[in-house]
């Protein structure tokens, strides 16, 4: 689990031996009682794709971001390999405008950008060509021996997924893709790590087509899966609060939880990425990814040990107890709408069929709603209802688990009829924090009850600046700590769950698409999912 | 609640504050303000303050979100200072307001005048609310500043006790000097779980690193001088981080050190006849470095120290294989703070060839380098600027225990500068 570099560090952490990576005589003595503990080890990282968007967008900023909160050491190099027509200077331009304009600390530090930039060069090759990457592991030969870099090598694949194979390939056969022991020569030569982003497939099939031909070349602790969404601060605190207090989880289970209910829910509509939205829709785009890891965060044991195998196989028997749909159970289970014109936040919407580069006829939903069902001995009949959707009426990312009500309606004959079940609501955002809803009395001589909140906010306790997700995930990843990533039996998992969903709605038997107006918490029929077992969504 | 007009200075120190802090855009409400008060009459307003503020008490209703609702108040310590006089008072509402940011807490600043007539206490409450640079809710804290007189004066953890939020950590600020073994002193430290101070206000600066050593046993502490230092310490150990220059660590055979001391004009310190020559509170910091990075490679104290010219000194040290030369020279210059390291230069005898791990600073950067066996240089370049005292404030509240890594500096650093005041050999 990564700890913020301001959070005080625990005896554990201290305790923590040294990475195996680390082959040093001994650990460093002056490290001690430092405040910095995780700092990245020498390494090249190579961005495949790095005349992008995302490397201009977000790795650059966090890499400038980590360098300058002390977390990169000085023989960090950085290697961006694409196909553009670019000199090292350019690309560092590329990279420094990036800084300038998304960075959080910005603009750059002349110097400190000068400095650093030195360490920068670009590669340019056509992804297919060998030649490309037999040049590559030349130089990244040299930058080892110039730089200290140890051999230790982090590939981001900044690139669409369906590069990856073409990648992931010629890598192996340059013999850049062996970690440690395996690589040609012998003897350990330093980590090779690969990072690869988002959508993990489309459906169960070709999620394991793509880990099979990653998995081909790399071994999985060698492959960081990165989403984002893991990588911000409360979605790392759902663990702490839940296993670093005593007070939530003797209750975490059937016996006092009546059901839990997860929204991720999205102001914007498809913001330029029509084609690509079109051939998703939300079970995919959110529910895949976000929306079942934050409930296996959620739902899940306490790991045996704080590291990322713990972590993940108590995140994967959640989602092993999800039990998929049967197909006729789909129509019953699940609702998918699809936004027609209306206003969010102030401004008219219009409607999803009439955005660019979507079909006219499209039946691509931009909002589902689930019920689903974690059976284990913890879980066992507590509904967890998952609802996602673009052009609702404001963002938000909300767990929200509502308490069965007290046994004994107790104040009835004061007149005062069975008061509102207990609800705690953890905000992953946009206000960080967590609500408990309780009922007290109000003050008087009568005997009246009413539901106070009591609202706990980040922002209040914490005003600080938290790193940005990229920042954490990519020294999470040259640190070598695989929690915050997904593995592939995880992507897998979740794909088996929502295949059926997805299967029944393409063969048109499970349910209509329906329509809701932009800027509503989505169509009537999600409500009736919750009305038929006698519950309702949260406002958020 | 009696809304004051704030004095024109008050106004001014706000102004101030509106000025400097700008990543964190704060504004001051004088809440309440009272001569010749009582505890009760201030606990009372404190507990009332934030379900009754005034609309529109500073101005435009800044005290309320757009979503109507009050600022969220948040605390998470109790922060109880002692200060000498009002002015010393005003500049530490200056550093408690870029604290409140991090640190949200009910500050309570003590003003004893035990010496002074006139009304045993008088109080003035003031609101901050700090908007976050990234946006976001508001943090508001509340800040108590109680003028102590008379007999009072002598009794002041009494006067603060009523005041503190209860069940919440509280941590002792004391600026300057530290009047240690004075009742008053030890009453508030006892009273907090953490005392914080800076190392480099201490007029006898041996006596002081000697008594902070045995108050440990009581308190935790902070001291800002060892927050001054952490960048410089992480710098040291990166250098160490890779496995090919750890090899270095243990035959090190010099360090050398220089500190910024103010350009002659300004400088008095030399003058003072109660210290060895040139060893003056500025040298606090070299000697915690030392004293820090003495005791993580154990090395161990060979000969007493050398006085040279110019304030500069020199103490030979036993490592682990090689004998190590501490050299600290003052460097005049008003670049950096008096008292803070400009340079650290380690030197070390390897298998294969000498290896120098240099850290110079250059303003508000510091040039990192790293010369060994005949490779190719590493340099780099790295920020450097001197904390503000609030930055390094926050930093010591955000520790939960200094642990045995300053408690071991300081006792090095306190033998070392003893050793100054024995005959040289």
């Amino acid at each position: 689990m990564a700890t913020s570099p301001d959070t005080t560090a625990t005896v554990e952490e201290e305790a923590r031996p040294a990475a195996p990576s680390d082959r040093g005589p001994r650990p460093n003595p002056l490290r001690e009682g430092l405040r910095l503990e995780r700092m990245a080890e020498p390494c090249t990282m190579v961005i495949c794709g790095a005349t992008g968007d995302l490397t201009e967008r977000k790795l650059g900023p966090a890499l400038y971001n980590t360098l300058l909160g002390g977390f990169l050491p000085p023989e960090f190099t950085v290697v961006g390999f694409a196909r553009r027509d670019l000199d090292d200077e350019a690309f560092r331009d590329h990279l420094l405008n990036g800084i300038n304009r998304f960075s959080r600390n910005r603009p750059a530090n002349p110097a400190i950008w000068e400095s650093f930039a030195r360490g920068i060069e670009y590669h340019r090759g056509e992804f297919d060509d060998p030649a490309a990457y037999a040049e590559l592991a030349r130089r990244l030969d040299r930058i080892d021996r110039d730089r200290g870099t140890a051999g230790n090598r982090l590939f981001y694949l900044a690139v669409p997924p369906s590069l990856y194979p073409e990648i992931v390939n010629q890598l192996d056969r340059a013999g850049l893709a062996a970690s440690g022991q395996r690589r040609r020569g012998g003897g350990n030569r330093g980590w090779t790590r690969v990072i690869v982003e988002k959508p993990f497939g489309s459906d169960v099939a070709s999620a394991r087509t793509l880990n099979h031909e990653i998995a081909a070349v790399f071994d999985e602790d060698q492959v960081f899966r990165i989403d984002h969404y893991l990588g911000k601060e409360t979605v790392q605190n759902l663990s702490v609060f839940r296993f670093g207090n005593g007070l939530f989880e003797p209750i975490w289970n059937r016996r006092y939880i009546d059901s839990v209910q997860i929204t991720v829910a999205e102001t914007v509509g498809v913001e330029g990425r029509g084609e690509f939205y079109d051939a998703t829709g939300a079970l995919r785009d959110i529910v895949q990814g976000h929306a079942l890891q934050l409930m296996a965060m959620f739902a899940m044991d306490p790991p045996v040990e704080f590291h990322a195998e713990d972590l993940r196989d108590e995140k994967l028997k959640v989602l092993r107890a999800v039990k998929p749909m049967a197909s006729k159970d789909v129509a019953g289970n699940t609702v998918r709408g699809q936004y027609v014109s209306g206003w969010v936040e102030g401004e008219k919407v219009s409607s999803y069929r009439d955005e660019a580069e979507i079909a006219p006829d499209s039946q691509t939903e931009t909002f589902v709603a689930l019920k689903l069902g974690i059976d284990s001995w913890r879980w066992a009949g507590v509904p967890f209802y998952l609802r996602s959707g673009k052009a609702l009426p404001s963002r938000v990312t909300e767990i929200a688990v509502t308490f069965k009500q007290a046994p004994l309606a107790l104040f009835a004959r004061a007149g005062v009829p069975q008061i509102d079940a207990n609800v705690l609501a953890i905000r992953v955002q946009p206000d960080e924090g967590i609500l408990l809803r309780f009922g007290a009395k109000v003050p008087g001589q009568g005997l009246h009850i009413r539901t106070v909140n009591m609202d706990f906010r980040y922002g209040s306790s914490f005003a600080v600046d938290s790193p940005d997700a990229y920042e954490t995930l990519l020294l999470d990843a040259m640190v070598g700590d695989a929690s915050l990533f997904t593995r592939d039996d995880e992507v897998e998992r979740a794909w088996e769950i929502l295949d059926p969903i997805l299967n029944t709605w393409g063969s048109g038997n499970g349910g209509p698409l329906h329509f809701y107006g932009a800027g509503t918490w989505g169509p009537p029929a999600a409500d009736e999912l919750l009305e038929r077992d006698g519950r309702a969504w949260r406002k958020p | 609640m009696t809304g004051v007009s704030p004095p024109a200075h008050h106004e001014q120190a706000v102004h101030r504050r509106l000025m400097r802090f700008g990543e964190a855009e704060s504004l001051a409400t004088p809440m309440w303000e009272e001569d010749d008060t009582t505890i009760r009459a201030i606990a009372g307003h404190l507990s009332s303050l934030w379900d009754a503020l005034p609309a529109g008490a500073d101005g435009d209703g800044a005290l309320v979100t757009e979503k109507g609702l009050p600022h969220a108040r948040a605390s998470v310590l109790n922060l109880i200072v002692t200060v000498v006089d009002a002015a010393a008072a005003d500049r530490v509402v200056h550093s408690l307001t870029g604290l409140g940011v991090r640190h949200p807490s009910r500050a309570i600043v003590l003003v004893p005048e035990p010496g002074s007539g006139g009304a045993p206490l008088d109080a003035r409450i003031s609101t901050h609310c700090n908007a976050p640079s990234g946006g976001g809710d508001r943090v508001c804290y509340e800040e108590v500043v109680l003028t102590v007189r008379g007999e009072a004066a002598a009794h002041l953890n009494g006067v603060v006790a009523p005041l503190l939020i209860h069940d919440l950590p509280t941590h002792v600020w004391w600026p300057g000097d530290p009047p240690f073994g004075d009742p008053v002193f030890d009453q508030l430290v006892d009273m907090g779980d953490r005392l914080i101070i800076d190392s480099a206000d201490f007029s006898d600066l041996l006596a002081g690193l000697r008594r902070l050593t045995t108050l440990r046993r009581r308190s935790g502490i902070g001291d800002l001088s060892w927050e001054r230092l952490g960048w410089w310490q992480e710098l040291t150990a990166q250098f160490f981080d890779a496995p090919r220059f750890r090899r270095y660590l243990p035959n090190l055979s010099r360090l050398r050190m220089r500190y910024a001391v103010a350009p002659a004009a300004s400088n008095r310190h030399d003058e003072d006849e109660e210290v060895a020559p040139g060893i003056v509170a500025p040298l606090v910091q070299p000697l915690l470095y030392a004293g820090w990075i003495a005791t993580r490679l154990a090395w161990r104290r060979h000969a007493t120290m050398v006085p040279l010219a110019d304030g500069a000194f020199s103490l030979r040290l036993e490592g682990k294989h090689e004998m190590v030369d501490l050299e600290v020279a003052p460097v005049e210059t008003d670049e950096a703070r008096p008292g803070d390291l400009v340079s650290v230069r380690l030197r070390s005898l390897g298998e294969t060839g000498a290896a120098e791990f240099i850290i110079d600073r250059e303003g508000d950067d510091a040039v990192v380098a790293t010369n060994a066996d005949g490779m190719t240089a590493l340099l780099r370049r790295v920020r450097m600027e001197s904390p503000r005292e609030h930055e390094l404030l926050s930093a010591q509240l955000t520790t939960n225990t200094a642990g045995s890594v300053y408690e071991d500096a300081l006792r090095a650093a306190a033998i070392l500068l003893a050793s100054s005041r024995e005959p040289s050999t």
